[in-house]
């Protein structure tokens, strides 16, 4: 049967098409309604750090910087009267050293509970993973107590041992989940050829999961970077503070220093973690996959 | 030479009682082996986080407060009067409020935004721009909207340009405001993450049903209803569950952005613990409120795990 073009309704046609685009445009303009809404404290705290104080105050708060010389200014006196670098560097301790040790013996947790011919194997991956269960609250007094005991209270190594523990159960998991999945004809082969346990591990198992490591790793690392209440609890002294509680007592005791400062304080504090996040934008949101499931 | 005594010497020549010996060794030594690899591992979780946990447990019957009463045993005693706490049962209201919140509207809007921003072009913008505030420190957070909510600050000032007259709301000084603004700031904060979440979720949907759907003349209210939401179900289960978690435990925005308000201590369950312990000394009372927060935290994770393995059956 031969298509007749007059039965189509043209006009029908034209209207649908009219009103898909009207849709579009108001879904349009609702989006941007709705970024704006998130854009907008952005926008405030990244022209804020470009105004001195006197300026942030006279001028209206979404008002362009009048010039962008402050910016040095504020860094330094927020630099200066946070203790920032001390606590940017203890941080940086805290977060690589502690997240890489965590992740380490999560690595040779998960060999063991994968690759070794034990019993109740089970068991003792439930026993390592129960460290996420408990909520940090219950952690507090406990440690608070012990590390007074101890004398680990306002230690650097005393909140490394924490972080380090902390971070080992997730990564456990992962790797545990990962491993399970690798072949397992090449670790045979390396054992037949007269390897033994050891070798299986550093030389065959943990080459390939440089991966899934450096995810965990980022993630851990963040964590560890972005905590504010084990620092206020186990090492509240300008010595062993971490940065986010360099941050917290500065906006306390130095508000009256002005907004313009402790939020440039606040910016600098999260930056590591900004450019790590953009840098390495597909392990994390890998990171994000992992966690999820 | 019979049969049996033939396979005898064959298996003798092989060695086959050699090999069972050596798998038995073996075993035995890898058990060794492998609590050597798991040491490191046990050690710091079993030392540093189960170990206090216990603790913590035990402290809470004792009558530990300031400088006295450590290890007198004290039973329930610390449980029985929370309830007349006023303070405690401020903090427990105020949590309940939390959860609630933290479920509904990150979840609304993380949804509504997802299934909005699926089919748009430049959606990509939009969605980045949706997740920025995730990658903020939690303190980081707080602090920025410290300022947005101060007496002379973005939000008071901005209102006074829309309405023609000076604005002086004390948002995070009122008994009224500083809940909801604290969670306007959490639901900014985690919207973005609970619509990657639920990306991920829609992008695992099959299209073939859909597209049925549609052919049989299903308009999209229907489609959703029927068949893009119970597919999402699971999807949707564990960001409830991580949203009522976040809910309930939050911390850091509370101590950051409450740290002026008089009556802090009465923001939140973590909050009032906080408080109890490092700030009035009052130890075995703060363990046994950590306690409840466990115990709340445990239920809802059984929960999450039965309700998983419901989920998992029926889509199986």
């Amino acid at each position: 049967m031969a298509f007749d073009i007059s039965t189509l309704d043209l006009d029908a046609i034209e209207r649908r098409e009219a009103a898909k685009n009207k849709g579009t445009a108001l879904k349009l303009v609702a989006a941007i309604g709705f970024a704006l809404l998130w854009i907008v404290p952005f926008y405030f705290l990244a022209i804020s750090i470009f105004k001195s104080s006197n300026e942030y105050s006279r001028n209206p708060p979404l008002a362009l910087p009048e010039g962008l010389a402050p910016f040095w200014d504020n860094v330094a006196r927020a630099w200066e009267l946070g203790s920032m670098g001390q606590a940017m560097m203890n941080s940086a301790f805290y977060g690589t050293v502690g997240a890489s040790l965590a992740v380490f013996f999560a690595a040779m947790a998960a060999f063991a509970i994968t690759r070794l011919d034990i019993p109740f194997r089970n068991g003792w991956f439930i026993l390592i993973f129960a460290g996420t269960v408990f909520p940090f609250q219950m952690y507090l007094i406990p440690l608070f107590f012990g590390y007074q005991k101890l004398g680990l209270l306002n230690s650097h190594m005393g909140m490394l041992l924490f972080y380090t523990a902390i971070c080992v159960p997730f990564p456990t998991l992962v790797l545990r989940n990962f491993m399970s999945g690798l072949s397992r004809e090449m670790d045979e082969a390396a054992r037949m050829d007269g390897a033994n346990e050891f070798t299986v591990f550093f030389r065959i198992i943990l080459p390939n999961t440089i991966g899934p490591m450096t995810a965990v790793f980022l993630l851990q690392f963040t964590w560890i970077w972005n905590d504010m209440l084990f620092s206020t609890v186990l090492g509240n002294r300008l010595e062993t503070r971490s940065i986010m509680n360099a941050l917290l007592v500065f906006q306390g005791s130095y508000s009256s220093i002005g907004p313009n400062i402790v939020l440039t304080a606040a910016l600098l504090a999260s930056l590591p973690s900004i450019v790590l996040f953009f840098l390495l934008r597909r392990h994390f949101m890998q990171g994000l996959q992992v966690q999820q499931s | 030479m019979d049969r049996a005594a033939k396979d005898k010497a064959l298996l003798d020549r092989i060695g086959i009682d050699q090999i069972a010996r050596n798998q038995r060794a073996r075993r035995r030594g890898q058990l060794g082996l492998g609590l050597v690899f798991m040491a490191p591992a046990l050690i710091m979780v079993v030392g540093v986080l189960l170990v206090p946990v216990l603790f913590n447990i035990w402290l809470s019957f004792t009558k530990w407060r300031k400088f006295t009463g450590f290890g007198e045993y004290a039973g329930f005693a610390n449980y029985e009067r929370m309830p007349s706490n006023p303070f405690f049962n401020e903090a427990l209201i105020n949590t309940a409020i939390w959860v609630g919140a933290s479920v509904v509207f990150p979840i609304a809007l993380g949804l509504g935004m997802a299934m909005f921003f699926r089919n748009l072009r430049g959606a990509e913008t939009f969605k980045n721009i949706i997740f920025i505030p995730r990658i903020l420190a939690p303190t980081a957070v707080g602090v920025l909207w410290f300022y947005v909510y101060a007496p002379d600050g973005l939000l008071n000032r901005g209102l006074g340009l829309v309405s023609g007259r000076d604005v002086d709301i004390g948002w995070l000084y009122n008994d009224a405001t500083v809940t909801p603004a604290i969670i306007a700031t959490f639901v900014w904060q985690t919207a973005g993450l609970v619509m990657v979440l639920l990306l991920l979720g829609l992008a695992a949907i099959p299209k073939d049903p859909i597209e049925a759907a549609h052919i049989d003349g299903a308009n999209r209210w229907q489609i959703f209803r029927y068949i893009t939401l119970p597919l999402l179900m699971p999807t949707l289960l564990m960001v409830t569950i991580l949203s009522v978690l976040a809910g309930f435990t939050v911390f850091d925005l509370l101590w950051v952005m409450g740290a002026n308000y008089p009556g802090q201590r009465s923001l939140a369950l973590a909050v009032f613990m906080y408080f109890e312990a490092f700030q009035k000394g009052s130890w075995a009372f703060g363990s046994a409120v950590a306690v409840i927060i466990g115990l709340v935290v445990l239920c809802v994770t059984w929960f999450q795990t039965v309700l998983q393995a419901r989920v998992d059956r029926m889509t199986r």
